[in-house]
């Protein structure tokens, strides 16, 4: 477990920073109005659209791509089994089942009301995935992303049950198919909770890195274990459901993302969480530039590209050896 | 005894003679097909045909368990229900043993297994023509059902309808049909869905590079800022499906939409959403449709 300098340098860092500083200007100028270089300084109305609709659609992507790989590390940390994330174990489809109780119950319910019901339920239903987790044997590692998918298709079939009786399947479908289009000035502002729940890790960082080591190591080192486990959950939980309330679900990020930086940095969370977020924004906001241009000037979901980018992504993961074995 | 061996015999020569009613050639969504006139016992599950028997008189045996149009629960009320919109319940037709069986758009695919329990006509009708096809639904159900007098009537009055929609659009300017979402928006050209609104009543389109696709192109609102349009015309699909969130005003009350010439001038015409996304092609659905345009085009000069 290097640090990150240690193990690839300060260059690296810095050309890493540099790639991601440049997806963000190129995502400034993909859209359909029409913002070139020189007029993003001069043209009011260049400036104007860069406000409105570019910089919040960008800011949108980053805090999405950088929160979604946060919340698969931590996920993975306190599952301790690298093939987990919010979206394969159950988490989303417990948030999309709390928007769809709300929107049952009380159909007028405000964003903010149904973020609250969703981050409620994907703690509940990220709880119970995990105590059924740690109860798999240790000695079986794939067990748990398997169990992990199963309980998200049994959550994900409690969803389509009850929307089919409420005949919101369609409705499900729309809120859940992530995507950036309707992303605008004032309405992804909650997405900056996210950003919250990243400094968080960020302070708990060394602490979740001892739980990876399992219950009875991290406590015999004097960690409350529990009071950890809690905090994780509501990280994991917060995001996933922020993510699904505001753009929808986004596939793959939260398993993807921190594989990759655990291979090429080893399992220190402080020094691996700059690489996980920094990464899962480059990584969703370099699908949604994709999405806006392969059928330019109309739009592909962030999703569905993210569904053809991360299965190739996790093949390569299955089929590579491990680095840090 | 004598007279009811006569009764028996005479009715051995009258029922045969029923049983081979006039067949009458319907045209389908799948060609024309012939079928025996005046079904008594008909299972509808397509919401436009179940409009447009309604205007003609004629009763539904079974439908859906919803309707969605609040106009057609009288029309569906005192049916046996027997499936949904898009899945037929085959037992409950079954049990029902209807002569005659309508799907339609959303259930059209359910044709071979409802054909093993009662002739099955898809009547599905897609966007391009969609007047001229409610049209030729209404005609065909008129001869199928022996309703041809009101079908002439009602054909009347709906052609008036039309003709006075294309008058209040005539060179109104240029209009982009959107659909919402929740949150998010497509857009429909000319050969979409929607298209006949552009093709039809001639309403010149504001963005002419739009392929076909019933589901739209999604867009930005960028996209629609761009377009311009003198009009907005817009189908709130949330409403449509009654998932509670008619919220199409607010999707669209954003800065870039508010600086179209189109919301400027308030020229935004919401449509009947029900009638249009799940009933369109049904006469009288087709009617609330069209005099929406007819007001909204009329309203603002």
């Amino acid at each position: 477990m290097m640090p990150v300098e240690q193990a690839v340098g300060r260059p690296v860092g810095a050309a890493a920073l540099l790639v991601l500083a440049g997806l963000f200007v190129t995502s400034l100028f993909v859209g359909v109005g029409e913002v070139s270089l020189g007029g993003a300084f001069t043209d009011p109305d260049a400036l104007y659209l860069i406000a409105a609709s570019r910089l919040p659609r960008t800011l949108a992507a980053v805090l999405t791509g950088a929160g979604l790989a946060i919340a698969g590390l931590v996920m993975q940390t306190l599952a301790r089994n690298r093939f987990v994330e919010p979206t394969t174990a159950g988490t989303g489809q417990s948030a999309a089942l709390g928007i769809l109780l709300v929107t049952l119950l009380m159909p007028s319910a405000s964003i903010a009301l149904k973020t609250l019901v969703a981050s409620l339920t994907a703690l509940a239903g990220t709880s119970l995935f995990l105590s059924i987790a740690h109860r798999l044997p240790p000695t079986q590692p794939f067990l748990v992303p398997l169990f992990g998918l199963v309980y998200g298709g049994v959550v994900g079939a409690a969803v389509t049950f009850v929307a089919w009786h409420a005949d919101l399947l369609q409705f499900v479908e729309i809120w859940t198919s992530g995507e950036f289009s309707g992303v605008l000035r004032g309405r992804y502002e909650l997405l900056w909770v996210s950003a919250a729940m990243l400094a968080a890790t960020w302070i708990f960082a060394d602490r979740f890195t001892l739980m990876s080591l399992g219950r009875d190591v991290s406590v015999g080192l004097g960690l409350d274990y529990a009071r950890m486990m809690q905090i994780g959950l509501v990280i994991i939980s917060v995001v996933t459901a922020l993510t699904v309330v505001v753009v929808g679900l986004i596939p793959f990020v939260g398993l993807v993302v921190p594989n990759m930086v655990s291979r090429l940095m080893g399992d220190n969370m402080r020094s691996a969480i700059p690489w996980v977020a920094g990464s899962g924004a480059a990584l969703v906001l370099v699908c949604d530039i994709v999405g806006r241009l392969l059928r330019f000037p109309y739009e592909i979901p962030v999703g569905t590209v993210l569904g053809v980018v991360g299965a190739a992504a996790f093949l390569w993961l299955l089929f590579r050896r491990p680095a840090h074995a | 005894m004598f007279m009811i061996r006569l009764i028996a015999i005479l009715a051995a020569f009258v029922l045969p003679a029923a049983a081979f009613a006039e067949s009458v050639d319907v045209s389908t969504a799948r060609g024309v097909v012939a079928l025996q006139a005046k079904p008594r016992r008909v299972a509808v599950f397509d919401m436009a045909a179940l409009d447009t028997l309604d205007l003609l008189g004629v009763k539904a045996a079974g439908v859906p368990d919803r309707v969605y149009l609040p106009e057609l629960k009288k029309a569906a009320a005192g049916a046996e229900v027997v499936g949904t919109l898009f899945e037929p319940d085959l037992e409950a037709l079954s049990a029902l043993g209807p002569d005659l069986i309508i799907l339609g758009g959303r259930s059209s695919p359910k044709l071979q297994q409802t054909s093993r329990v009662a002739p099955t006509i898809d009547m599905s009708i897609d966007g391009q023509d969609l007047i001229k096809d409610a049209e030729a639904r209404l005609d065909t159900y008129g001869r199928l059902f022996g309703r041809e007098q009101a079908a002439r009537e009602a054909q009347r009055t709906f052609v008036a309808a039309v003709a006075a929609a294309r008058e209040a659009a005539k060179d109104k300017g240029r209009a982009l049909i959107l659909m919402t979402n929740g949150p998010k928006i497509s857009a429909f050209g000319v050969g979409s869905r929607f298209g006949w609104l552009h093709a039809t009543l001639g309403i010149e389109p504001a963005v002419t590079s739009m392929g076909p696709g019933i589901h739209g192109e999604a867009v930005s609102f960028e996209f629609v800022r761009k377009a311009d349009p003198d009009w907005l015309i817009v189908v709130d699909r949330a409403l449509a499906i009654g998932a509670g969130d008619s919220q199409a005003r607010a999707t669209l009350d954003n800065e870039l939409v508010r600086s179209t010439k189109a919301w400027k001038q308030g020229r935004v015409i919401y449509l009947p959403a029900a009638d249009l996304y799940i009933a369109g092609g049904g006469i009288q659905a087709m009617t609330r449709v069209l005099a929406a345009i007819t007001r909204g085009f009329s309203a603002t000069q």
